[in-house]
């Protein structure tokens, strides 16, 4: 498989953001923030009235649309931005584009948006192929 | 405009952690799903351990960063980006620990948030048993200062 600058990363799509996933990140991080637990914690700190997803859990969506563009490659190094929140119920998709290839590395900008509402997350990735 | 204070001088404080982590296949499976995939049959992590780990296993909380900021955690501090170098793949069953430092905390004035501190760290996993970090990482966050508001 070759790939050129400019090339299109087929997108990683999660239909919706799920509080359950919200609730075993709270354990993986053990990070007991109730802005990502309880809604009426949200309202209260007048930050909305759905779940906050953990940043890191975006972060991952991102890595595995990249990786799942390169089979058995391996990241080598990614920088992400944080713009807005990602919240309960929202249609994300991670998507990117080949930016640089050098030999066997292959670098990529990448965003994560939110449907209606745009880019949530982005950032930019060299991966070893 | 006033002259702002300056941000607490806190660059340079360590955050080696004391404890080891050890990524499960158990957790990592659980991981994975919760983002859509299935774990992968070569060993591997999911690579967002490099997060996860470094933030588990340092020497404080996310609380405790922030207290050592003067900043409390109930005022909303906010991922701002995070970086990774990784030198080698993360592996279920190894156990890793961290050593890290606060880089530098920043006081700034943003128009969208008023005043501002910009923490960033830097956390390493290395193998338990010893060597080079198999990871570098860098996190910037950023901390409303909301008493300092005109």
């Amino acid at each position: 498989m070759s790939y050129s600058v400019g090339d299109a990363l087929p997108p990683f799509v999660i239909p919706a953001a799920s509080p359950d996933a919200m609730k075993q990140w709270a354990v993986f991080l053990a990070d007991p923030n109730p802005i990502h637990l309880d809604v009426a914690v949200v309202k209260a700190k007048g930050l909305g009235d759905k779940r906050i997803n953990q940043g890191p859990m975006n972060v991952a969506f991102m890595m595995n649309m990249l990786l799942a563009a390169f089979p058995g490659c391996r990241i080598e190094a990614m920088d992400s931005r944080f713009l807005d929140n990602v919240y309960e119920g929202d249609h994300l998709t991670a998507s990117g584009t080949v930016t640089a290839v050098d030999g066997n590395r292959v670098s990529c900008e990448f965003t994560l948006d939110v449907l209606g509402r745009g880019t949530v997350n982005s950032g930019t990735a060299t991966l070893v192929i | 405009m006033e002259e702002l204070p300056p941000a607490p001088a806190v660059a340079g404080t360590s955050l080696d952690g004391t404890k080891l982590l050890t990524i499960t296949a158990e957790e990592n499976a659980a991981l994975c799903r919760s983002t859509g995939v299935e774990p992968t049959a070569d060993g591997s992590a999911h690579p967002i351990y490099y997060y996860i780990a470094t933030q588990v296993a340092m020497g404080k909380t996310v609380a405790g960063i922030c207290e050592t900021c003067e900043f409390d955690v109930e005022d909303g501090p906010m991922m701002g980006s995070s970086g990774v170098r990784f030198s080698a793949p993360l592996m279920v069953g190894e156990s890793y620990k961290v050593t890290g430092e606060i880089l530098s905390l920043v006081r700034k004035l943003s128009r969208k948030l008023g005043v501002m501190d910009v923490l960033t760290y830097r956390l390493r996993l290395h193998p338990a048993a010893g060597g080079d970090a198999v990871l570098e990482t860098d996190n910037v966050w950023v901390l409303p200062r909301k008493e300092l508001a005109a």
